[in-house]
């Protein structure tokens, strides 16, 4: 797309190094995590229900401390962002606390108050085309309604990072697809970089270009998901047959499952144009099928 | 062109969105349906009507530019390429059918169903098909 804007700037807009986050006397959600978001990337986050998700989009923000690791957003350490970089970025919150007592007028026009980049004409715009009332007191409001004015409040400023944790689970199949529509209309006009987790892989593989995997405290995997659905395959066969193909392709399996009768199957990132042996038995994959291996 | 109507996408689908656009276009442009000169829906079109990241899109059109399907005329505007001026005669068009039976095929095989039935299905299937209108 935009190439030539990319070059300029292509420093990542989030960073994570070596990031471990525990509970309190309970398990790392996070285990020396490393992750780094480029100016422009459309990135889906995938993980199973308590993966760590929310968490880990939490800790990226600077909203939770981490026991080990650093964090950089725009640059800076994301515990300690200034105002400039803070009106940068734009966060859609799983639960989102909004003011419950407020209109959502009110709402608007109290968060206006702190960013110097608003943009009044795509806030009247996506109140009206998302039927959003602008009168009532927000409690009152449906969930679809509030989780839209959730994501009109997080786009209002034209973020250049935008951080969405579930952010269409209250919606429907229209509004889902209103919301998509919204997101590409981000991406083509400003190159916002957008981090989403969602568990709705359809809508995922629409607009992420990149997926990535969140398994036992670390992006397992991230990829174009054009390149892995080209790329990734199930391979089924006995054991030594198919550790003699990953040694003479010179590759890893990405999981691996062990069959009776000395057999496996192994998922399997192959080089382009990889000489298979006949009597392998190869699969294509779907989204669902990599989130159902690789999470 | 209308773009909510150029192509569709099958998302669960193995087969990247980018290749489903790609073998759609294909397709259309071997039946005649488009022509030399047509223009085809932009990106940014194309990426609102189907809410589908824009590089995706791209992507398929470079590809389908790379394989003189299509050219890009002066500006940004692509257009079916000028040798396709007509339709493909049917010898070549069911070429493009042929990954899909291929497909079909060995299905079949796996399922160890008797040739007669399979071809009876792809008849009816077909016969469905004329019925529409």
């Amino acid at each position: 797309m935009n190439a030539a804007a990319l070059a300029i700037d292509n420093k990542p807009c989030a960073e994570m190094r070596g990031v471990s986050v525990a509970y309190p006397h309970g398990p790392r959600v996070l285990d020396a995590l490393d992750w780094s978001l480029l100016p422009g990337q459309v990135v889906g986050l995938l993980g199973r229900n308590g993966a760590g998700k929310t968490t880990l989009l939490e800790t990226l923000l600077g909203l939770r401390e981490t026991d080990a690791g650093q964090v950089q957003l725009f640059g800076q350490g994301a515990a300690n962002i200034d105002d400039a970089v803070r009106a940068r970025i734009g966060y859609v919150p799983q639960h989102s606390a909004l003011f419950e007592s407020f209109s959502a007028a009110q709402l608007l026009a109290y968060f206006r108050s702190f960013y110097p980049r608003w943009n009044e004409a795509k806030v009247e715009g996506l109140m009206s085309r998302w039927d959003i009332p602008r009168n009532m007191p927000i409690r009152k409001l449906s969930g679809g309604q509030q989780q839209r004015l959730s994501i009109v409040r997080a786009l209002a400023h034209d973020p250049d990072l935008l951080v969405l944790d579930e952010p269409v689970a209250s919606l429907d199949p229209a509004g889902r697809r209103d919301f998509l529509r919204e997101l590409v209309d981000q991406v083509l006009s400003r190159g916002t970089t957008v981090v989403f987790s969602t568990h709705i892989l359809s809508d995922l593989q629409r607009v992420a270009f990149n997926v990535a995997f969140l398994n036992a405290g670390r992006i397992a995997l991230q990829a174009p998901l054009d390149e892995l659905l080209d790329e990734v395959r199930l391979l089924t066969g006995s054991s030594s047959e198919l550790q003699a193909l990953l040694n003479r392709l010179g590759v890893g399996a990405l999981r691996r499952t062990p069959l009776d009768a000395g057999r496996e199957r192994m998922l399997v990132r192959l080089p382009r144009d990889s000489q298979l042996p006949a009597g392998l038995q190869v699969d294509s994959v779907n989204l669902e099928d990599l989130f159902l291996e690789l999470t | 062109m209308d773009a909510t109507h150029f192509v569709s996408i099958n998302t669960g689908s193995s087969e990247p969105i980018y290749r489903q656009l790609i073998e759609q276009v294909k397709r259309r442009v071997a039946a005649g349906q488009i022509r030399a000169g047509d223009e085809i829906p932009s990106v940014r079109e194309l990426a609102q009507a189907l809410a589908v990241h824009p590089m995706t899109i791209s992507k398929a059109y470079s590809m389908l530019e790379a394989e003189g399907v299509l050219e890009r005329r002066r500006g940004l505007s692509m257009v079916v390429a000028a040798q396709h001026r007509r339709a493909q005669p049917a010898a070549s068009r069911i070429e493009l059918l042929r990954p899909t039976l291929e497909r079909a095929a060995q299905e079949a095989r796996q399922l160890q169903l008797p040739r007669a039935e399979v071809l009876a299905l792809m008849k009816t299937l077909l016969d469905q098909e004329d019925l529409k209108p």
